[in-house]
């Protein structure tokens, strides 16, 4: 009896050739219905944004008679709502990424360390970040009442959504509180993996935990650092729920809950100004990709060698 | 013998195929009469939606030819039709809000009726001008409102008393001096004594009231109904809903927390389901140097996308007709549109403000509205001056 492998031919440079491609085939076959939906979701509707951003663009469509220019550009560069606008969406990405990645990495430290309750903990942070964005604020505003709860136990009276001064950090507050579960998870996942040894030998050698933490866990977990920044940072900078309800719809008081993406829908939606509205969402898309560069040259630079 | 039998069985089939046939066909014929028209508008809640419904219901068996197939469009309704005028598939007859009309309008969604109302010799003398007026573009007409509600003053009872006024106030001098006794009496103790919401869609009856216009919003009458507005703030005298914790000046009034609010004709039904124990009275708007106020009012529109012109007329004149409005009417929900059709008991103060009031609406709206409250608030928090807003304003009217 012969076996198989004494009767299969020697493999020859063309036949290889072709399995190969086989197989690629087979796996363009694979990725070809996720990237065709990719294509018609997400690539087309940019691409075509990027071409209504240069035309006087309605509901029907572009306007009669219409043709190609900066216009909307111009308009948007002119327009101080639009600066409000996009300061407030900064200035709220600037002050929430870093809080939800203090609150995430605390919580996370707390809940990887050996404590009774671990797993009552870790679903009772992570649950703010499941509920419903939309009913969280709607509780928040009860909450957050000039004669809500929070005022009841400082003894304010403060309408914290509805003063100019205090709305925006309000919502920073609220944010960071309901997306920090999520970051949370990352930080417990990066955490886990750090080899247990490498503790061991700082223990070894007397190192307190402090000097532990800074000198061995934060820098060990770099590539959940960039994960966060990058992922939490455009979130961020594409917030629109918690502004629209804290404000109903008006993005105040006094303009400070007005947001980028905000001011996207009131142009493109509410005044079926599609082409200012296209312009404004081509403007935040380049300043999120240049920003997620810059953080990838940055604290990315070791992770993404 | 068997061949027999086998024709006269295939001869029964033939006769019953026939038969089946021809009933079906006549049944086509039947339906292919009914002309369906599409009717959409957003729901202001079951007691209203099941209203239009019998009224949609009275249409359907008074005019076999149409069958009008209702439904209401949930969440938010500008974007929902802006997607379907984008399709090319809107409803034939739907709801337009005053504030949202020059936008579509403009746009080239909504149907001129002119050629309608001429063949059909509509009487359009019957609406009330100020609110036809927030459907037409020069002489061109895109709708008629099916109802409206214009502000009226609604007070606490117990805090006049307390405070020694008999009434309402009337005049812009009586609304300062009730707020200044209310305010000294310590009538209200847990808020003030008015609730003015930093939005134009109040103040702006005052900019009315002193002869004021958005088409002149720099002129001074303007500027001074600004002032007096928002002087009631810096006088103590007045608080916004927020400040005094609260969603809206109605709420303010039902817990007490304001004596004199300015609201539409839907505060009636929240006050007396929401906070039975609140007496509480209903005023005509106060004038100024005139009788002005705002007419909050939503029209019956046709798309130009609509399916069958013809029926979908005969659906928008029924609706806005005597008959329709009036079945419409009968529940109190709101306040006809139309001389010739009689309000519920109860509502003449709203009335009053028929001749008087104006359509809530104005070029840029949306972007225009976000740019008029904000600064108001401002104004309010002096953060701003009034010129400075006036300026803001005026740049954004002109788009």
């Amino acid at each position: 009896m012969t076996s198989a492998t004494e009767t299969a031919p020697a493999p020859k440079r063309g036949s290889l050739f072709g399995t190969r491609m086989r197989e690629a085939g087979w796996g363009y076959a694979f990725v070809l219905i996720p990237m065709a939906v990719f294509g018609l979701f997400f690539i087309y509707p940019l691409v075509y944004g990027v071409y209504i951003s240069f035309f006087e663009w309605g509901i029907l469509g572009k306007a009669a008679g219409a043709t190609a220019t900066t216009q909307n550009y111009t308009t948007l560069y002119h327009d101080p709502v639009f600066h409000r606008a996009l300061r407030n969406t900064f200035e709220f990405a600037l002050l929430v990424v870093p809080l939800e990645m203090a609150l995430g990495l605390l919580v996370a430290l707390v809940i990887n360390a050996k404590i009774r309750g671990r797993a009552f903990f870790r679903s009772a942070f992570y649950f703010p970040s499941i509920a419903s964005s939309a009913a969280i604020t709607t509780i928040a505003i009860f909450i957050l009442n000039p004669d809500g709860l929070l005022n009841r136990i400082i003894g304010s009276d403060q309408a914290w959504f509805g003063d100019s001064s205090t709305a925006l950090y309000s919502v920073v507050g609220l944010n960071a509180w309901t997306t920090s579960g999520t970051v949370m998870l990352f930080y417990l996942a990066a955490l886990q993996s750090i080899p247990t040894d490498v503790y061991e030998a700082a223990a070894v050698d007397g190192t307190g935990a402090w000097r532990t933490f800074w000198r061995i866990t934060f820098p060990l977990l770099k590539p959940a650092h960039f994960f966060v920044l990058v992922v939490f940072g455009i979130g961020a900078l594409k917030v629109f729920d918690q502004f629209y309800i804290v404000s109903q719809g008006t993005g105040g008081p006094e303009y400070s809950t007005l947001s980028a993406v905000f001011y996207i829908y009131q142009e493109a939606f509410k005044s079926a100004n599609f082409g200012v509205g296209a312009s404004a969402g081509v403007v935040l898309f380049v300043a999120i990709f240049l920003l997620t560069l810059l953080q990838r040259a940055t604290v990315g630079r070791a992770e993404v060698g | 013998m068997r061949r027999a039998r086998a024709a006269l069985a295939a001869s029964v089939v033939l006769v019953l195929l026939t038969v089946v046939v021809a009933s079906a066909a006549d049944a086509r014929s039947e339906k292919a009469t009914v002309t369906t028209v599409t009717l959409s508008g957003w729901s202001a809640g079951k007691t209203e939606d099941d209203l239009l419904q019998s009224v949609v219901d009275d249409f359907n068996n008074t005019h076999p030819n149409i069958h009008v197939d209702y439904s209401v469009i949930n969440g938010d309704y500008a974007t929902a039709m802006t997607a379907r005028f984008a399709a090319h598939n809107p409803p034939d007859v739907f709801y337009v809000d005053s504030s949202i009309a020059p936008t579509w309008i403009k746009q080239g969604v909504v149907q001129p009726l002119n050629a309608f109302i001429k063949k059909s010799k509509y009487d359009t003398s019957k609406f009330y001008p100020g609110l036809l007026n927030a459907f037409k573009v020069g002489k061109t007409y895109y709708g008629f409102p099916k109802d409206w509600s214009p502000l009226a003053v609604e007070i606490n009872k117990a805090m006049f008393a307390k405070a020694g006024i008999k009434k309402a106030p009337r005049t812009w001098a009586e609304l300062t001096a009730d707020a200044q006794k209310l305010a000294s009496s310590g009538a209200v103790p847990n808020g003030k004594p008015l609730c003015l919401p930093a939005d134009w869609a109040r103040m702006l009856a005052f900019v009315f009231q002193n002869n004021g216009s958005l088409a002149k919003v720099q002129s001074p009458a303007v500027a001074a109904a600004v002032n007096y507005y928002t002087g009631f703030f810096k006088r103590g005298l007045a608080a916004t809903p927020t400040q005094l914790g609260v969603g809206w000046p109605g709420e303010a009034l039902g817990k007490e927390k304001a004596a004199i609010i300015f609201e539409g004709n839907w505060v009636l039904p929240y006050m007396t389901s929401t906070f039975p124990q609140v007496g509480f009275g209903v005023g005509p708007m106060v004038k100024g140097k005139v009788n002005g106020n705002l007419g909050f009012t939503v029209s019956y529109s046709m798309a130009k996308d609509a399916d069958n012109k013809q029926a979908a007329w005969t659906l928008l004149s029924y609706l806005t007709g005597k008959v329709g409005m009036t079945k419409w009417m009968s529940h109190g929900l709101a306040l006809p549109s139309r001389t010739d059709v009689k309000a519920v008991g109860g509502r003449a103060p709203f009335l009053a403000a028929g001749p008087s009031s104006r359509g809530w609406g104005f070029p840029n709206f949306s972007a225009t509205l976000t740019i008029m409250n904000n600064d108001l608030q401002a104004v309010i928090d002096g953060n701003k001056t009034t010129a400075q807003m006036l300026a803001d304003v005026a740049a954004s009217l002109k788009g």
